[in-house]
């Protein structure tokens, strides 16, 4: 049985959530985590559900409020000297520079990679994830419960303050083994961190370790990660503190 | 389905699959300069612009291109090379060029934005691009001048940076502090001459690569850029169990499904035996593989092979191949694998000459000189240390592959990607039952080997598949596979004991080394015998002892890798010198300067740990060192890494920055030069009409330059330019025999075969050319600019010789053949520097400089010579940094992918500059020796030598990855 049965490219929002209501349907953004998997891990078919035609790129400045479409990518939003400097960095250090040119905002939301320093970037500037049909719902939220046949068509993020982003993995562009990413705006401090959960988690900068369980692997034991992360948090509060 | 884009600025509609990928559909219309690394855009090597952008193809469906625009490098199609080709041939950029094209694109929609890119907006672009050969280095500067070339700027010839020497050659001098680096873009190779070495044409120069215009072209060279028609495309169904017996195979669902051609297992294929190791006949024992086992011995191990109409085809088939295991306990660890009960991996009785089978001890090693349990009995004090070394992986960005088919003569033809064509032709004939003169090898480019490729590792399922289709069969290997299946480092227990005499003077040393070698022996014994020469050579000492077990256990296969067993070795014996060292209280450098090999030292143990070794007493003279530029390579690199701050506290702790400690380290490395009386290469020359040359040679240029160079040294014989030598390598049809590319051989073995075959042909010539000349005595007669000169001035020119040897009179082909094997392996030498900065808190180490002088001789071409020492740093900057094979407990590995496996790419590099130190080298072509492998060697203890002088911690065992820093340090307190 081929690994992609079909491919769809929908003109509109609605006729894609039609096509995405079917079970044996994925959504791509980019498709780089998506098409592999499909073609080559899964022992059944899918059919794929591209999102490209859906005028989803948009990045749209107001205010101290940016949305950044789901489609946009971050290879663009990397480029994108509207935007605060950190979340421009974190776009640009999420991947190296041809994935980054194809990877989307949106699929790195329905991703959920526990160690994506984007996604702690994004719970940092206070995310707002806007679904179609749905009511919008706090990334912190959404990463928690997934995206499942949702759609994705933006993320919300509050610009103001300033930011702050510590990291420890193997060599200088690895994918951090802990991140922790801070922003102090008017409400106070906002701090996200990577690599101590299933997914990326927002924390209380005057105890950021507290309650958290991580699991180990080959690039750091469950205590080693609670220790940096512990060590990193301090780093980025201090550095948005000062 | 069909879709409709722009391609290469035409109007184009495709038909494709859903599931095709856009490189796959690209590959189909002929652009075969888009390329497979993987399937999920870890390699970069598929990348194409897509509406300007740099994008990967093989994690992209062809569908989602629909009604873009998309431009692949054989749009840049013209008979002149765009400024960005040209600065990349220029500046040896490529070495394989397997993803230049994807380089290239980019660094052309980078211009296109921006035409003046700093040099971190050019690594930026490079960071979705990896590549294992460079080290960026090249890469970057060809960038910065065809940027200037746009911008209408002229750029310098590019070219070594010739210094003045430090020292006499000889003797150490004390390094000024005062005395600034020399300053010059990282890609230049600092060259220091000799002035023993004479001025030479095309010899010592930085030529361009001759393989260059087909891969800046992106023009067809590698083994899957060829058109075989019918061609099916075979596939490996590999063990999900470390440890089984396959109890019975229903392959009756598979050979059922259309499409597919053939299913292949133990029950249908001969039982033949053999070790899968690339080395000269005959291949050392044991023969402990069979094309298909009736047992399984690690995750990956070969099940059954197919081949079908497609790759769709040909997965749906290893689906459907019902196989009953019987899964088995499994050993991973090499000191379990040897105790009472470990589970017996090779317990069939057609495997012989296995050490001790029921400990898994597949080779006992040893050697001694002198007696050691005298030396540590006399000597003042004894040291004893215990490293571990773990396993890593070539990670070649072109994966293996083979193409097998019968021709019309009904012979085997297997195109493939390999550093050994003649030990695979001779190694593969059994195995499909037809005779060695039946099969054909034939070795196009290589998208890198690294030694991994020193092995048949695939060849025999794509020709037995061939055998039973009557059709092409490809055979390529997907990323996981190349980590599952493929070959890695062995990882090794080393325990150095040491005895020394108060004044620093070695007594006695004993390496034992426990090697690990997985389920299968292919380069066990060579490789730890490697081990014990290299970690034994580098110091003068009366008595010397290697003891040495190599145990079978249930990880993927450890092979050749480049190294080969020194990377190990000396990362064990400057870890463990550093520390003798400190307990002395000596100058780390001073100590080992005190003991290391100098011109006229005795390589007393190398002959007892060759691949022909010999036993005590059989011996009348042992080999000597005959040149060394090691105390150049020392002043040089001191100077470059600014070695005099290890004395400055300002330096290493400093006071902005609480959590960092910053160390500088040194490695003495020592490697050797192709394997003396084994290692053999042929070459034959013959001219053409108009005074050009023809060279055909068996070895085999993986990217190295090895083309460059061998074609260099026949121009400089012949007194032509290298653009007269058309090289071509290697077809075991066409070529003279060669071993192949291994053991940092090919310069030196294959390069002198071909210095002596110009010679023979340049005899021939004088004596046409004194006959046109008038001339009584050939001999007075000289080669240069492409004419014969005779003592009175005049001269004829090559292309008037050629015509009238071959149509006028007394016609004759001019034409010759040599070959050479060597009696000498004359090591070359290298001192290597690390400069780190360690995060205390959280054990994160950040390598910042890494500086390599190395004393290879002649370095025939400076600019491939400089590039082979920044690709072999930068593999083994991975080996001490960040690479390592990671399990989870049914041996099945967690990390089989680039990103998880974590590979140095060009945003993150740490400065490097390379110091070329010639010395001469009478034994090898114009004085070269080799330099391919040396680089490996020393990275790793120079980087743990500086944690040292750093932190003060000692780390004995490998990666430096921040976990095991930081415990590292907790313990230390």
């Amino acid at each position: 049985m081929p690994s992609v049965l079909a491919y769809h490219r929908p003109g509109s929002l609605n006729e894609a959530a039609t096509l995405l209501s079917d079970p044996n349907t994925r959504a791509i953004g980019g498709g780089t985590v998506v098409v592999p998997d499909a073609r080559i891990a899964r022992e059944t078919g899918v059919e794929l559900v591209d999102l490209q035609d859906l005028g989803l790129a948009e990045v749209t400045v107001s205010g101290d409020v940016t949305s950044i479409g789901a489609m946009a990518r971050l290879g663009d939003v990397s480029r994108d000297d509207r935007l605060p400097a950190l979340l421009r960095e974190v776009a640009r250090r999420e991947l190296p520079s041809a994935l980054r040119n194809q990877a989307t905002f949106g699929g790195t939301v329905a991703l959920a990679d526990p160690d994506s320093v984007l996604l702690a970037g994004l719970l940092a500037h206070g995310a707002t994830v806007n679904l179609h049909d749905t009511d919008p719902v706090a990334l912190a939220d959404l990463l928690a419960a997934g995206v499942g046949d949702r759609i994705v068509t933006s993320v919300t993020v509050e610009t103001a303050g300033i930011g702050s982003v510590a990291v420890t993995g193997r060599t200088p562009a690895d994918v951090p083994i802990v991140a922790a990413v801070a922003r102090r705006s008017n409400t106070g401090i906002a701090l996200a961190l990577t690599g101590v959960a299933d997914v990326p988690v927002l924390v209380d900068p005057a105890n950021p370790t507290q309650g958290l369980n991580p699991a180990g692997d080959f690039r750091g034991s469950a205590e080693y990660r609670l220790h940096v992360a512990a060590v990193l948090a301090a780093r980025a509060v201090s550095e948005v503190s000062s | 389905m069909n879709i409709t884009l722009t391609l290469n600025g035409l109007h184009t509609t495709l038909e494709c699959e859903p599931f095709d990928t856009l490189m796959v559909v690209l590959r189909r219309q002929g652009l075969v300069s888009v390329r497979y690394g993987s399937d999920t855009g870890e390699t970069g090597a598929s990348a194409v612009l897509i509406d300007g952008q740099l994008i990967n193809t093989d994690c992209m469906l062809a569908a989602q291109a629909d009604g873009h625009d998309v431009v692949t490098i054989e749009s840049f199609n013209e008979p002149e090379l765009h400024p960005i080709q040209a600065a990349f041939a220029a500046t040896g950029a490529m070495q394989s060029g397997y993803s230049t094209p994807a380089s290239i694109l980019g660094t052309w929609a980078l211009l296109q934005d921006n035409p003046s890119p700093s040099e971190d907006e050019i690594r930026d672009m490079l960071s979705g691009i990896l590549d294992r050969e460079t080290a960026y280095t090249k890469p970057v500067e060809a960038i910065l001048r065809a940027a200037a070339v746009l911008r209408g700027e002229t750029t310098e010839p590019f070219g070594p940076l010739v210094l003045t020497p430090m020292t006499d050659g000889r003797n150490p001098v004390d390094v000024d502090p005062d005395d600034p680096r020399p300053i010059a873009s990282a890609a230049i190779p600092r060259l220091i001459p000799s002035r023993d070495v004479p001025e030479m044409f095309v010899v010592g120069k930085p030529e361009v690569k001759v393989d260059a215009l087909r891969l800046v072209k992106g023009n067809a060279a590698f083994t899957d850029d060829f058109e075989d028609r019918g061609q099916l495309i075979g596939k490996v169904l590999r063990s999900p169990h470390a440890h089984a017996n396959i109890i019975e195979i229903d392959d009756g669902a598979a050979v059922a499904l259309p499409g597919v051609r053939a299913v292949l297992h133990y029950k249908n294929t001969p039982r033949i035996k053999y070790a899968s190791g690339g080395q000269s006949w005959p291949n050392p024992h044991p023969h402990d593989q069979v094309s298909f086992d009736t047992k399984v011995r690690h995750v990956g191990d070969r099940v059954a092979a197919v081949a079908a109409d497609t790759a769709e085809i040909a997965d749906e088939a290893l689906r459907l191949i019902d196989v009953t295991y019987e899964v088995l306990p499994a050993v991973f660890d090499e000191l379990e694998a040897m105790l009472d009960g470990a589970p017996v991996i090779h317990d069939e009785d057609d495997t012989t000459e296995i050490h001790d089978r029921n400990r898994n001890i597949v080779h006992h090693i040893g050697a001694e000189r002198g007696d050691v349990d005298v030396g540590f009995a006399e000597a003042d004090r004894v040291f004893e240390h215990t490293y571990r070394v773990h396993q890593v992986q070539p990670v070649p960005i072109e994966n293996h592959i083979s193409v097998a088919w019968l021709d019309p003569d009904e012979r085997m033809v297997v195109r493939t990607a390999t550093q050994v064509p003649f030990h695979t032709r001779r190694m593969l004939a059994p195995l499909i039952g037809m005779e060695i003169k039946d099969v054909r090898i034939i070795k196009p480019r290589i998208g890198g080997g690294f030694g991994a490729k020193q092995e048949m590792l695939i060849e025999d399922i794509a020709a037995h598949l061939a055998r039973a289709t009557r059709l092409p069969v490809k055979v390529e290997l997907n990323r996981e596979e190349e980590f599952m299946s493929s070959r890695t480092r062995h990882p090794q227990t080393l325990t150095y004991k040491t005895g020394v005499n108060k004044d620093g003077t070695l007594v006695a040393q004993e390496l034992r080394i426990i090697g690990n070698t997985g389920p299968y022996g292919t380069h066990a014994y060579t490789v730890q015998t490697v081990s014990g020469l290299r970690g034994l050579t580098s110091y003068n000492c009366p008595n010397k002892k290697f003891d040495c077990d190599v145990v079978y256990t249930n990880i993927p296969v450890p092979g050749a890798y480049r190294g080969y067993g020194a990377p190990q070795a000396e990362f064990a014996l400057e870890a463990h010198m550093e520390d003798i060292a400190h307990e002395l209280g000596m100058d780390p450098i001073e100590f080992k300067r005190k003991n290391w090999v100098v011109v006229g030292s005795e390589l007393d143990i190398a002959p007892h740990l060759g691949e022909r070794s010999v036993e005590e007493g059989e011996m009348e003279e042992y080999p000597k060192v005959l040149s060394s530029g090691i105390e150049e390579c020392v002043a040089q690199g001191k100077r470059a890494a600014e070695w005099h701050r290890t004395l400055d506290p300002v330096w290493t702790t400093p006071a902005d920055r609480p959590n960092i400690r910053r160390g500088l380290g040194f490695a003495f490395c020592m490697h050797g030069t192709a394997i003396p009386f084994l290692d053999m290469g042929g070459c034959s020359i013959k001219i053409n009409d108009d005074g050009s040359f023809n060279m055909l040679i068996g070895a085999t240029d993986l990217g190295t330059g090895a083309d460059t160079v061998i074609g260099q040294i026949a121009a400089e014989v012949l007194g032509v330019r290298l653009e007269d030598i058309k090289v071509y390598s290697s077809d075991t049809d066409m070529t003279p025999f060669d071993t192949g590319a291994y053991a940092s051989s090919t310069t030196y073995i294959s390069g002198t075969a071909a210095k002596l075959a110009a010679e023979k042909v340049r005899v021939r010539i004088k004596e046409r050319a004194a006959m046109l000349l008038d001339v009584e005595e050939p001999c007075t007669i000289e080669l240069r600019d492409r004419r014969a000169w005779a003592p009175d001035g005049s001269s004829v020119s090559l292309e008037e010789i050629a015509l009238d040897s071959l149509h006028w009179q007394d016609q004759e082909q001019i034409m010759d053949t040599a070959s050479y094997v060597s009696p000498e392996c004359p090591p070359p030498f290298a001192a290597q520097f690390a400069e780190v900065e360690v995060d205390v808190e959280t054990g994160q180490v950040t390598v910042v400089k890494l500086v390599m002088a190395v004393d290879c001789g002649v370095a025939i071409n400076p600019v491939t010579a400089s590039g082979q020492v920044e690709g072999g740093m930068i593999q083994a900057l991975g080996y001490a940094h960040c690479e390592e094979y990671a399990y989870d407990e049914s041996g099945r590995m967690l990390n089989a992918s680039l990103g998880p496996y974590k590979i140095y790419r060009a945003d993150e590099m740490p400065e490097t500059e390379v110091y070329l130190v010639q010395t001469m080298e009478d034994s090898g072509p114009f004085g070269a020796k080799a330099v391919a492998e040396i680089p490996k060697d020393g990275v790793a203890p120079a980087i743990r030598n500086a944690i040292l002088h750093a932190t003060g911690a000692r780390i004995d065992d490998l990666p430096f990855t921040p976990e095991r820093v930081f415990n590292a340090l907790t313990q230390q307190g």
